[in-house]
């Protein structure tokens, strides 16, 4: 039985991943390229996608992911294979800031509409490559000052915190760190220490367990992401520590009860299902003849707490 | 036989002094770091990697290594998480069948594993590899890449239990050390495992079968990841497709720092438990002593290989 079911696992995935060949041959073919489809905050991006193109229904929409959210390789074959299969526009979540660059110019160079959305390419290596290109995506740096001075007012003026940071080198986690500083700076909060942990779960819980060691006046947690904020607040729990505030980042469905109860105060919702089909839409408005795109088009971002919470 | 056993008591002193050495330093060093909630922090924390270090002891001691043990974790978890999440099962019962289905799910793998590697006489380097795939895959495509939760509550508060100020989940997890000493230095499978390790050949031609023996070693790995599956489902009261990512170098770090050779035949559970702790004591204290994470990641990395550094000395000087 279970060799069956395992079987059959591998069967459907194996039919998942084969290329879908046949295209309507009047409507705009958009190329979506995403980041780890491991994930709930993608997956729910990819759904969002998907429904969008079947609501329209006047192109056609093919999707890549990838394994995991550094392996940028995929992403790379993918640009390329849809420049070979002429796409009429690329839609696409770097998982590198610069390492992507260079594939999106040659797509450019082929005439195909490339919209650049969720992580901003970096704008060193744009300009090195010599290519102009929008941007559509949240404020990362504004959506973790948003939650961070949600604690603020929480903690009030000189309130100890921490910070656990997602991956070293990704340019969200920078961006969330960067904005978490904002908030401190401006409540006047007291940074006690600022770690990684990967964006892990059970890292979180671990490194924070002992944060809390060395710092037993920590006051309040910024986790730059929720699957972190989770790991907090088990480790509080485990501590006994109901006095200790968390927020996080993201607003994935394991955090709900936990907002209720009042175990994390808040988090940032990016309403990532939206976020892939509004760069189809603009890529599709020049793709129909309509002007180039300029600059940053932020996308909504929402702070979410117990009295919003769905 | 005796001179044996004593020789590996000897090893795992050595082990066991440089830990020693390493809380001695942590001590003099940190405020918090002997106080008793941080001890039983590091316990917590060493837990599931001492469990998946513990069936790794096996794969190791017969020459082979199991890299699928993260995406297995994964994928044992989301199967005993769906199982736990079925509604209207009173806690006793789910927990017991998602405890069977966790086990038995490491269980097939673990076998699938062993048998494929012994069977076509493959390296069990790139059957492993294969599985860590397979596995997360299945993880992802069982769960449609959610995560799972709203466990019962008893359920998440157990992962939490202390008694006398040691963790529950630990005491499991020293338990099962404990059966594992017995099995592999008491039992005749134990002694033919060593005897795989050392020379395989001997041991076929005293006219057992090598398959047996592989195939074991893999699905008591196999079994164990299960186990710690739901320790983890415990601690942390979730259950994600994408958890354990890179926990197989952990428990193979533990292995070897442990003193556990990587060509098999040479080692302890013992020594593993001792690995484990090492490595526990290094990331919590390293935090304590206010190091940052970079410089963290690095003193690991340079403590793995003084581990087989001074592995080839201590093989030299008990061989003499």
């Amino acid at each position: 039985m279970k060799l069956f079911t395992a079987a059959s696992i591998l069967a459907l995935s194996l039919a998942t991943a084969l290329p879908t060949v046949a295209f309507a041959a009047d409507k705009p073919v958009v190329g979506l390229v995403m980041k780890s489809l491991a994930n709930d905050f993608f997956k729910n991006m990819l759904e969002g996608a998907e429904a969008h193109a079947k609501k329209r229904g006047d192109y056609e929409l093919k999707a890549i992911g990838m394994q995991n959210e550094t392996d940028f390789e995929s992403q790379l074959n993918g640009v390329e294979n849809f420049i070979t299969q002429g796409v009429d526009a690329i839609v696409i979540a770097p998982a590198d800031s610069r390492a992507m660059v260079a594939p999106l110019k040659k797509a450019m160079d082929a005439g195909i509409t490339v919209v650049n959305f969720d992580v901003s390419l970096d704008e060193q290596a744009k300009k090195d490559a010599g290519i102009d290109l929008a941007f559509v995506g949240p404020d990362n740096r504004g959506g973790a000052k948003m939650v961070g001075e949600a604690l603020a007012k929480a903690l009030g003026e000189g309130g100890k915190v921490v910070i656990l940071e997602g991956n070293p080198g990704a340019d969200n986690a920078a961006q969330r760190k960067l904005g978490f500083e904002d908030a401190i700076a401006a409540g006047k909060l007291n940074l006690l220490d600022s770690r990684t942990a990967h964006w892990e779960t059970e890292e979180a819980n671990s490194v924070f367990s002992t944060m809390l060691t060395a710092h037993p006046d920590i006051q309040g947690v910024m986790a730059a992401n929720d699957s972190m904020a989770i790991g907090v607040v088990k480790a509080l729990d485990a501590a006994g520590r109901s006095d200790i505030k968390v927020v996080g980042f993201d607003n994935v469905s394991a955090v709900a009860p936990l907002l209720k109860d009042g175990k994390l105060l808040a988090t940032v919702d990016q309403f990532g299902s939206q976020m892939a089909a509004d760069a189809i839409d603009k890529a599709l408005e020049v793709v129909a003849g309509g002007p180039k795109l300029e600059g940053w088009i932020k996308t909504n971002i929402e702070l979410v707490t117990k009295d919003n919470v769905k | 036989m005796k001179g044996m056993s004593m020789k590996l008591v000897l090893r795992d002193a050595g082990i066991g002094i440089a830990l020693l050495l390493l809380i001695v330093f942590f001590s003099l060093s940190t405020e918090h770091f002997l106080t008793p909630n941080n001890i039983s922090n590091i316990l917590t924390q060493i837990t599931i990697n001492l469990i998946l270090a513990i069936g790794m002891t096996f794969v190791i001691l017969i020459g082979g290594i199991d890299l699928s043990v993260g995406s297995m974790l994964a994928f044992c978890a989301v199967v005993a998480g769906t199982v736990l999440t079925i509604p209207d099962l009173s806690v006793f019962v789910a927990v017991g069948l998602a405890t069977l289905a966790a086990i038995g799910t490491g269980v097939v793998c673990g076998f699938l594993n062993g048998w494929i590697s012994a069977f076509w006489g493959l390296p069990s380097f790139i059957v492993t590899l294969g599985m860590l795939n397979i596995a997360r895959g299945a993880a992802l495509q069982v769960t449609d890449a959610r995560t799972i939760y709203s466990f019962p509550q008893s359920f998440n508060a157990f992962g939490s239990q202390m008694v006398f100020g040691v963790p529950v989940v630990f005491l499991i997890a020293l338990a099962l050390v404990a059966v594992a000493w017995f099995v592999l230095s008491k039992t005749v499978f134990g002694r033919l495992l060593y005897g795989i390790g050392n020379n395989e050949e001997a041991v076929r031609l005293a006219g057992h079968s090598l398959m047996v023996y592989k195939v074991a070693a893999f699905t008591i790995a196999g079994a164990l990841v299960g186990i710690a599956a739901m320790v983890y489902m415990a601690r942390l009261n979730i259950a994600s497709p994408i958890i354990g990512i890179g926990f197989e170098l952990n428990a193979i770090a533990a292995v070897i720092i442990g003193g556990t050779s990587l060509s098999g035949g040479r080692g302890t559970v013992i020594g593993t438990l001792l690995g484990a702790c090492i490595i526990g004591v290094l990331a919590n204290g390293l935090i304590l002593f206010g190091l940052s994470d970079f410089m963290r990641q690095m003193i690991t990395g340079v403590v793995i290989i003084l581990a087989v550094i001074i592995d080839k000395y201590r093989e030299r000087i008990t061989a003499a």
